[in-house]
Formats: structure tokens, C-alpha cells, sequence
């Protein structure tokens, strides 16, 4: 099964807050999601970012694809 | 007092904080599409969702439609620029942001005082009220 770690926008309108959660890829316009792996909150200054390490590395070991943006926010947080 | 940043200070760093490139342009174009998103038409701001809310790819969006990756991403390009045209007309989420650092400042001076009981500072309130509403 193809897995992607995508960014999900949640969070009021005008105060963006967005969740780093595992999907499946085949199901893309569904919602659903398997696991919430981190959030990212842009508001704050500077943007506060926290990803469980650990779930994170098993997802990749495992085969999951980041999009760019989680990269990103990957690369921040030293995890790829 | 604790506050030690004017409103403009605190104002250049959310700027800075919104203009720095890669991620933040993602978050720029979805407060952009809260606040304008509704003037796009339904297909538009379906691809739109997809894409900056939901972090879809291109090709990922483009097979569900059934439309070229291409297509898409000229979807996406063109409302981005909309989005942007409405703020540098309308300059609502300027106003948005300048309007809740400066109620931000409000606030503090008042927690402030509350604690302090010195009431030096109310004069600053004053400034910032008609400051708000100049901008109205």
C-alpha cells in the first residue's frame, strides 16, 4: 500500500494550524488518515513545529513518502 | 513593563514571518484563501483546497479529475495570482494582521496596569485605539 506523510490544514479561518498525518495514497480527497505524527503551527514566531521522531522514521523506514512541504518541515526538524 | 516591541516592530516581524519563502508561502496562500477564497469559482477552489490545504500533488489532483497534470498546475498558478491581486487591491489581511498586533498591545497594557495599578499607560491605549480606527 502506498503511504504519504501529507500536511493537513486545520485550524480556524485566518489562524492557520496544520497536522503532519500519515495517509493512504490511493484515497487522496477522502480525509481520512492513519496517524497524526505532528503539528505545525505558523502563528506562533518563530513557527513551532513538533513531529514524534520516532513514529516519523518508522513511516519512512516503512516505505512512506513525505510531500515537498513535510520534507521541509522534516529537514527542520533533523529528521531527514 | 514587559512590553518592549512597538506595533511596528511586532508588525515587520509578521511580515518577515509571511514573506520568508518555501513553507511560508504555502501558509501565506491559505490565509490568502481564507480571506479571498470564496471569490474563486467552485472548480477553482476545489483544485485550490487540494492542493494548498490538503498538500495534494499536482498529479495526484490532476488523475482524481481526470485532467492533465498541467492543467492543474495552471489552476493553481492562476488563482494563487488572483489571491494575490485581491490583497494588493483590498489589503484586507494587512489590515487583519495590523489590527489584532495592535488589540495584542491593548491587551498586555491592560494586564499590565491590572497588575501594577499604574495608570500611566493608559494613554497608550488611547493611541493605539485611534490608530485602529484610522485604519478602518
Amino acid at each position: 500500500m502506498a503511504v504519504k506523510i501529507r500536511l493537513k490544514r486545520m485550524g480556524q479561518k485566518k489562524a492557520p494550524f496544520y497536522r503532519i498525518v500519515v495517509s493512504d495514497s490511493r484515497t487522496p480527497r477522502d480525509g481520512r488518515f492513519i496517524e497524526e505524527i505532528g503539528t505545525y503551527d505558523p502563528t506562533q514566531n518563530p513557527s513551532a513545529f513538533n513531529v514524534n521522531e520516532e513514529a516519523a522514521k518508522k513511516w519512512l523506514a516503512n516505505g512512506a513518502q513525505p510531500t515537498d512541504t513535510v520534507g521541509k518541515i522534516f529537514k527542520n526538524a533533523g529528521i531527514l | 513593563m514587559r512590553q518592549q516591541k512597538t506595533p511596528i516592530e511586532l508588525q515587520d516581524e509578521l511580515s518577515k514571518q509571511f514573506n520568508c519563502p518555501e513553507l511560508d508561502e504555502i501558509v501565506w496562500l491559505s490565509i490568502l484563501y481564507d480571506f479571498y477564497g470564496e471569490l474563486l469559482n467552485s472548480h477553482k477552489k476545489q483544485i485550490f483546497e487540494d492542493y494548498i490545504l490538503n498538500d495534494l500533488s499536482l498529479s495526484e489532483i490532476a488523475a482524481e479529475l481526470n485532467i492533465s497534470r498541467q492543467g492543474v498546475y495552471d489552476i493553481v498558478k492562476r488563482c494563487s495570482q488572483e489571491l494575490k491581486d485581491f490583497e494588493s487591491k483590498l489589503n484586507l489581511v494587512h489590515k487583519f494582521q495590523s489590527v489584532k498586533v495592535k488589540l495584542g498591545l491593548i491587551k498586555t497594557i491592560i494586564t499590565d496596569t491590572e497588575q501594577t495599578g499604574d495608570v500611566t499607560h493608559i494613554a497608550k491605549i488611547r493611541v493605539l485605539a485611534d490608530d485602529i480606527l484610522k485604519e478602518l
